[in-house]
């Protein structure tokens, strides 16, 4: 049974890795309809500077990194937040304006693909492609806890940090602020015409989801204690947004139990199915089946895998204010 | 010095046409339909597995140029009226579209993958000797690929400027309803453009894998970025733009690859990319709403 | 709401598969009952697959002796692939579920390179042995005692090039590696060592993977001059690089890692090359000093296990990699043998025993012979399809390194050996 303690405690850990994950591409693309593509390279940048100023100065021999040094729980994760969002205001400050989402969309893309290239190339920035190992879990050695209890004393603490989002990420959906974003959303035009500054808005969610992802990659980082290109190809961002697909656009509980379901369920179930076909050939369908439930999910929906503002926004007015006066005037618009 | 630059450019110029014949598919479309299509490369992959299999049945050289481009025009044609226009019908919109679109690629490459056993085939079918021109050292099958590549933007210039045609698909791409109003058989033109689209992107398909000599499920998805980066460089819908956007990335890529690190070669050339968007946002602006929409 | 009735569809759908899925497991677990598993913790998918695929086709074989001589105590053995993509992040969950569902668990191959770091850990507190392929310099110092690594160190791979190039008379190296985390992991020991034999260094180009052409680095690598090529990257590049190099006039003889010297590789680069091939391309693999019975017997077992062996199967009667885990699988059983214990605990620290030479033991070339020799109460030396075995306190054994030509069928052609005595002898720094 310790066997199955330790699996079950590693995918606790990684969902509340994914949650963080979803409720930040949520807010982002749920909220403010900004489709952030890239979402991996604010998670990896957040695993990295959490991984150097783990490590230790750089030895220069066995691996190479920027940054070296070796500071204590939990000044690594407030940095990892720290640059996911300092890299999201960089990137969001040239892809955000204003420019059709296909573009941006695709431009992000783009720009995690350029990513894993720089960082592969230039190694002395994160030791290239071989990446960065032997990141110390914090306390693993302070802490009077046999291994096993770490792991759930880890996945706790990964839990605390999703409540802890959680309660940020609806508290801010239900704010004036949020309510903003959701005029930009549906009535960009008109948002801009009542004096809202969409691009300023569009920069805010950015660098918010921005710093809830670098903390995801802290996290992830601390637990697996190995980083590399191969951890974060562009398609990881795929799976997340699948999860926000299955669970409901816009809808933070729906959210994550749709990280229960694709990124925990649909892709650990296959593991116990015995071995058919060529080996690799369950991973190829699990993919199609992604692409699958893409394509399902924008066939029942295809006005709006962005929320209807009549539904969902006016559920949450109801929920918070009768006034909503904002949207109330997009409405009537 | 002088030889290391002036051969780099031409190098560049052999890159450029490898991605033009495949950014002047994708902006053709790009232009009319306005679908950010990103199954375009999975199109691609599917050629250059056609392309393979009937150079195994004795349809060699550059035939399989046509076998490749016959592939990719049936295969987009019944993603565009099937599926994409299916889509439509059901209001999917711009972004919507291009979600369509990177679903179906996930689909048709992984699928790929699992018929071809995630193998790589060798396809050294049009291998030549070198040809020197000045200072540059390229290879005959390349300076082909240039030609091929010239005499695709010359065809397209003279399909769209010189012809009913082209009248009618430059008219659609302007405004599709004024177009439709003043009786041009808007569907045709739609059908039309689709094949054309999906004609280049096999050929396309077929020209990457004549140079790299391996084909591969992953073919088109490494190289769609470049495609697509040429693309929204160039302008939607302008052959002229795609294939002076392909020359600028193919020739710093090239010079980036000659003077500095090769690792850092294609970053430069996406970097461009960056840069156009820093400073010619108008290309790129997003439309008022109701002016940029699907034409299927 | 329609949108609601469809989520919970899919809801149901989804624990329906779940439960349906460990009915099923919890069925074939108890069915397994009695049969002991190898499993294969390596990169099935993503940019390293054929490191799964290298695997396969020497487990296989090593699964088919084992059990065709009677298997191991009345047990017969089975393979389980665990895919880790080559990614520590989704080697980890990969493999405790197989701790937490595998039965009879006897041994692991692997982990790769690429997550040995997080796994290696995790197996040996789980007292696990691993017959690992991490090349990296780490483990050259290894003290877990659950790992052992039959391949050489990147390093020695790297040396042993040097070694032979110089043998050769060249002294003008170029340097061309990909960008991948395989090909980077083995440019280090290469570069190093070309140092230390002071030999030129006159290019060294990165490529990135899978790019259209590589005329700039092909032309940088030719106007330098060298008189071979020290090479690895994954098999798509290489073919691109080097069918341009070819059909530019501008090739010079190739020396490749032991990694090279994979199917996907050399089809692509024979590809690209054409007859010029089998002259220019040399690589350096694991090897055995002289063809002794233990090859014939790993031919024999490839040869029985073709349906199972990934295909091309002819391409895995020299690959280097399946040798090796050959070899490991093989000691591993017998160490099972020799204590009469199915136990990781109680036969792991056996398995040097059954392997390293010593006095009046008797010389093993297959499982049969090991397990009949045991059974007649003798000490045995397993000398294995990649030679001599003789792990130091490090868990580590690395034998001679041969050049090898490729034939056009993928059949090694044996050109000369790197001793291992020579490759310790040379001072490689930083590795």
């Amino acid at each position: 049974m310790t066997a199955w303690s330790y699996y079950i405690s590693t995918l606790a850990v990684y969902f509340g890795v994914n949650v963080l994950s979803a409720l930040a591409l949520n807010l982002q693309f749920g909220f403010a309809g900004v489709v952030n593509f890239g979402y991996i390279i604010f998670q990896s940048v957040g695993a990295y500077i959490a991984a150097v100023v783990v490590l230790g100065p750089s030895s220069g021999t066995f691996q190479q990194y920027v940054f070296g040094a070796r500071l204590p729980f939990p000044i690594p994760l407030l940095l990892a937040t720290a640059a996911g969002a300092v890299l999201s205001l960089l990137i969001g400050l040239f892809t955000l304006r204003n420019i059709r989402r296909d573009y941006q969309a695709a431009i992000l893309l783009i720009l995690s693909l350029i990513a894993t290239q720089v960082v592969q190339g230039y190694v002395p920035l994160f030791n290239g492609s071989n990446g960065l190992t032997g990141i110390a879990r914090p306390f693993s050695s302070s802490l009077p806890l046999p291994l096993q209890d770490y792991q759930w004393a880890y996945a706790a603490w990964g839990l605390v940090l999703c409540i802890v989002v959680y309660a940020l990420v609806t508290w801010l959906s239900r704010s004036p602020w949020g309510r903003a974003l959701r005029a930009m959303r549906d009535q960009e035009e008109a948002a801009t015409a009542i004096g809202l500054n969409i691009t300023a808005l569009r920069l805010q969610v950015f660098v918010i989801g921005g710093a809830i992802a670098g903390l995801s990659g802290g996290l992830l980082v601390e637990y697996i204690s190995a980083w590399s290109p191969d951890a974060w190809g562009y398609a990881e961002t795929f799976v997340i947004f699948t999860a926000i697909f299955v669970g409901g656009v816009g809808n933070y509980r729906g959210v994550v139990l749709g990280v229960l379901l694709v990124p925990i369920l649909f892709l650990e179930l296959p593991r116990f199915l015995p071995q058919f076909g060529y080996p690799g050939l369950t991973d190829s369908l699990e993919w199609i089946a992604i692409g699958a439930i893409w394509m399902i999910c924008l066939y029942v929906r295809p006005q709006g895998i962005v929320p209807e503002k009549r539904s969902i926004a006016r559920r949450r007015e109801k929920a918070d204010s009768p006034e909503a006066p904002l949207t109330g005037q997009m409405e009537a618009a | 010095m002088w030889g290391t630059l002036v051969s780099a450019i031409g190098f560049g110029v052999v890159l450029a046409s490898i991605i033009a014949v495949a950014a002047m598919g994708f902006t053709i479309q790009f232009g009319l339909t306005n679908v950010l299509n990103l199954s375009f490369g999975a199109v691609m992959t599917v050629a250059a597995f056609a392309a393979y299999l009937a150079n195994r049945h004795g349809v060699g050289g550059w035939s399989g140029l046509v076998v490749g481009g016959a592939a990719g025009a049936v295969l987009t044609l019944v993603l565009g009226r099937g599926v994409f226009k299916a889509y439509a019908r059901r209001g999917a919109r711009l972004f919507e579209m291009m979600m369509v679109t990177l679903g179906l690629s996930l689909i048709i490459d992984y699928a790929i993958q699992a018929i071809s056993h995630n193998n790589i085939y060798q396809f050294a079918v049009l291998q030549s000797t070198p040809l020197q021109l000045g200072s540059i050292l390229i290879t005959r099958t390349q300076l082909i690929i240039v030609v091929i590549s010239i005499a695709i933007l010359v065809a397209l210039q003279v399909l769209l400027r010189a012809t009913k045609i082209g009248k009618a698909l430059r008219a659609m791409a302007a405004d599709p309803d004024l177009a439709r109003a003043s009786g041009i058989r808007t569907d045709q033109i739609v059908i039309l453009t689709w094949l054309l689209s999906g004609f280049l992107c096999g050929v396309a398909g077929v020209v990457y894998v004549i140079n790299s000599q391996s084909v591969g499920y992953t073919t088109g998805q490494l190289f769609l970025p470049l495609v697509v980066s040429a693309a929204i460089l160039g302008g939607a819908g302008s052959p002229v733009g795609a294939v002076l956007a392909s020359l600028i990335m193919g020739v710093v890529t090239e010079v980036v690859s000659a003077f500095g690190s090769a690792a850092y070669s294609t970053v430069a050339g996406f970097g461009i990319l960056v840069i156009v968007l820093l400073s010619r946002p108008s290309s790129v602006r997003g439309g008022q709403a109701g002016h940029e929409q699907l034409t299927l | 709401m329609h949108v609601q009735k469809i989520r919970i569809a899919v809801v149901v759908c989804v624990v329906a598969a779940c439960a349906m899925t460990v009915a099923v497991t919890a069925r074939g677990s108890s069915a397994s009952g009695g049969k002991l598993t190898v499993a294969g913790v390596i990169a099935i998918t993503g940019s390293s697959d054929f490191e799964g695929a290298n695997q396969a086709g020497g487990l296989y074989p090593a699964i088919y002796a084992i059990n065709a001589a009677g298997g191991v105590l009345g047990n017969q053995v089975v393979y389980k692939g665990v895919d880790t993509r080559g990614d520590p992040a989704d080697a980890l969950p990969a493999v405790q579920q197989m701790l937490a569902t595998t039965s009879n668990l006897i041994a692991v191959a692997g982990p790769d390179t690429s997550s040995a770091p997080t796994i290696v850990p995790v197996l040996n507190s789980a007292k696990v042995p691993m017959m690992a392929v991490a090349g990296e310099s780490v483990y050259d110092r290894n003290t877990a005692p659950y790992f052992w690594r039959l391949f050489p160190p990147d390093a020695a791979n790297g040396t042993a090039m040097a070694l032979w190039a110089k043998r050769k008379g060249y002294t003008k190296v170029a340097a061309v590696f990909g960008t991948d985390s395989g090909s980077q992991g083995d440019r280090p020991g290469v570069i190093a060592s070309l140092k230390s034999l002071h030999m030129q260094l006159v290019a060294s180009v990165d490529l990135t993977s899978s790019q259209p052409t590589y005329l700039s680095s092909v032309r940088k690598v030719i106007a330098s001059h060298p008189q071979v090529i020290m090479t690895e990257s994954d098999a798509t590049t290489a073919g691109t690089f080097f069918g341009e190099m070819k059909q530019l006039g501008g090739l010079v003889p190739i020396v490749g890692t032991e990694a090279t010297f994979t199917s996907p590789w050399l089809t692509a680069v024979k590809g690209a090359l054409g007859s010029a091939f089998l002259k220019e391309y040399t690589g350096l693999i694991t090897a055995p000093s002289k063809t002794t019975p233990a090859v014939k017997a790993y031919q024999q077992a490839v040869t029985a296990a073709k349906k199972q062996v990934p295909s091309p199967w002819q391409s895995y009667l020299s690959n280097p990699f399946s040798i090796t885990y050959y070899d490991g699988m093989i000691a591993v059983a017998l160490a099972m043998v020799a204590t009469h214990s199915t136990k990781p605990s109680v036969f792991n620290n056996a398995i040097p025993q059954v392997t390293n030479p010593g006095p009046g033991k008797k010389v093993v070339y297959t499982f049969a012979q090991g397990k009949a020799a045991l059974a007649a109460g003798k000490h045995i030396q397993y000398i294995g399809a990649t030679g001599l075995i003789n792990f130091d306190k490090y868990h580590n054994s690395f034998g001679n390194q041969e050049a090898v030509q490729s034939t056009s069928s993928l059949k090694p052609v044996e050109l000369g050996v790197v001793t291992a005595k020579q490759i310790e002898a040379v001072p490689v720094k930083g590795a």
